[in-house]
């Protein structure tokens, strides 16, 4: 649900929507047009963005096998897309619920954390980079949700692999 | 270097099936109630559960306990069978070749998004041959005959066929803690059952939890 429209929705029940509702209204639906823009922007780049990160990753973390890198790299292009459709729908529940609630157990059970985070401050760098102030001011509440559950709980999972 | 695109084009990066708000589904107008892959759901009432719990204690005493076992026991192969197609389906990957921990991660949100309460395993025990499975806010417990003892059956039974499946060996499960006895969540040992046959006993002395995971490996190492 897109949680701007929910309230007027709800208001909507028992009367039409007043001048100063009607205003604020306009005002989430030319919100919601920069916010696909963005959305569009963010889908088209994907695999720019992503390269450059994977390019730094290989980089720093040259002993790193590969396969650990591309579970980083899957791992954050996954995060991106849930964010996009999270700050689309301006719902960070929907982040929540959807992924991070599920990844970040995997994250920590595979000790991922200093690689995630490196990868996280590339993307940061490349972000600032790609994207204006205003853009970034839609899209990183959800990006610092995912760092915050993800990278900054302090969790310790035992590990296993199926089949040992 | 890593070639992203081919990264994107051959690898899921789908997050969580089990997302409550598209997991769990329904048709208002014929009462049906749905998982996301058109499967049905059965809501089970406080008052039926009571009436079960009741009824089966009132006519079986302690052997209550084996039935509902055996009822979790049949639910859960079952369940285990549509689980696995339906994740299978999702992530585009047989279980068998899921990571151990992405399999629990999915297992963890399927437990708490149908209502059960959360789960955790703990792995400490994985070398000895033994899983740990944590409930915490139990609904089965929370309606059980209280204070009399572990009673938690029906979720050992689902616990021992879900990993029974998983590992392909025959595991059994015993309850060591339960919430209906005050606890602060409900422990499980999942393991060969003639391994674990000792727990029952160890519980009837009045062992706690961690002290019956001390006696258990204790006891492994003399039979080694």
């Amino acid at each position: 649900m897109q949680k701007d429209f929910e309230h007027f929705f709800y208001e909507a029940e028992d009367h039409y929507l007043n001048p100063q509702e009607m205003i604020a209204f306009k005002q989430q639906v030319s919100q919601l047009k920069e916010r696909l823009v963005l959305y569009k922007e963010l889908r088209n780049q994907e695999i720019v963005i992503f390269q450059l990160v994977a390019d730094k990753l290989v980089e720093k973390f040259a002993d790193e096998p590969p396969q650990r890198l591309k579970k980083a790299l899957t791992h954050w292009i996954s995060v991106m897309r849930y964010s996009a459709m999270a700050m689309l729908l301006n719902n960070s529940d929907y982040l929540r619920h959807r992924l991070l609630e599920w990844l970040t157990d995997m994250i920590h059970a595979q000790e991922m954390v200093a690689i995630e985070t490196y990868l996280f401050q590339c993307l940061q760098e490349k972000l600032g980079k790609s994207f204006s102030s205003d853009e970034l001011e839609l899209l990183m509440p959800f990006l610092m949700q995912a760092q915050t559950m993800l990278l900054e709980s302090n969790k310790k999972i035992e590990t296993v692999s199926l089949g040992e | 270097m890593i070639d992203v695109a081919s990264l994107v084009q051959d690898t899921s990066l789908k997050g969580n099936y089990f997302s409550p708000d598209v997991y769990l589904q329904g048709d208002f107008e014929f009462g049906l109630l749905e998982n996301r892959h058109g499967s049905r759901l059965l809501a089970l009432p406080e008052t039926l559960l009571q009436a079960l719990y009741a009824a089966l204690e009132d006519e079986l005493g302690e052997g209550s306990d084996v039935a509902l076992f055996s009822c979790g026991r049949w639910w859960g192969i079952s369940f285990y069978q549509r689980f696995a197609e339906e994740l299978g389906e999702f992530y585009d990957k047989p279980l068998a070749e899921m990571e151990m921990i992405q399999f629990i991660q999915c297992f963890k949100e399927c437990w708490k998004t149908h209502g059960w309460g959360t789960l955790d395993i703990d792995l400490k025990y994985y070398q000895q041959g033994f899983l740990i499975p944590k409930i915490f806010n139990s609904p089965f417990a929370q309606v059980a005959p209280q204070n009399k003892r572990p009673m938690c059956f029906l979720e050992a039974g689902i616990l021992s066929a879900f990993f029974s499946n998983m590992t392909g060996q025959d595991l059994h499960c015993i309850q060591t803690t339960c919430e209906s006895m005050g606890a602060d969540c409900n422990h499980f040992v999942i393991g060969l059952a003639k391994r674990i046959k000792p727990v029952k006993a160890w519980i009837e002395e009045g062992h706690d939890h961690a002290t019956i995971m001390e006696l258990l490996c204790r006891n492994q190492s003399t039979v080694n």
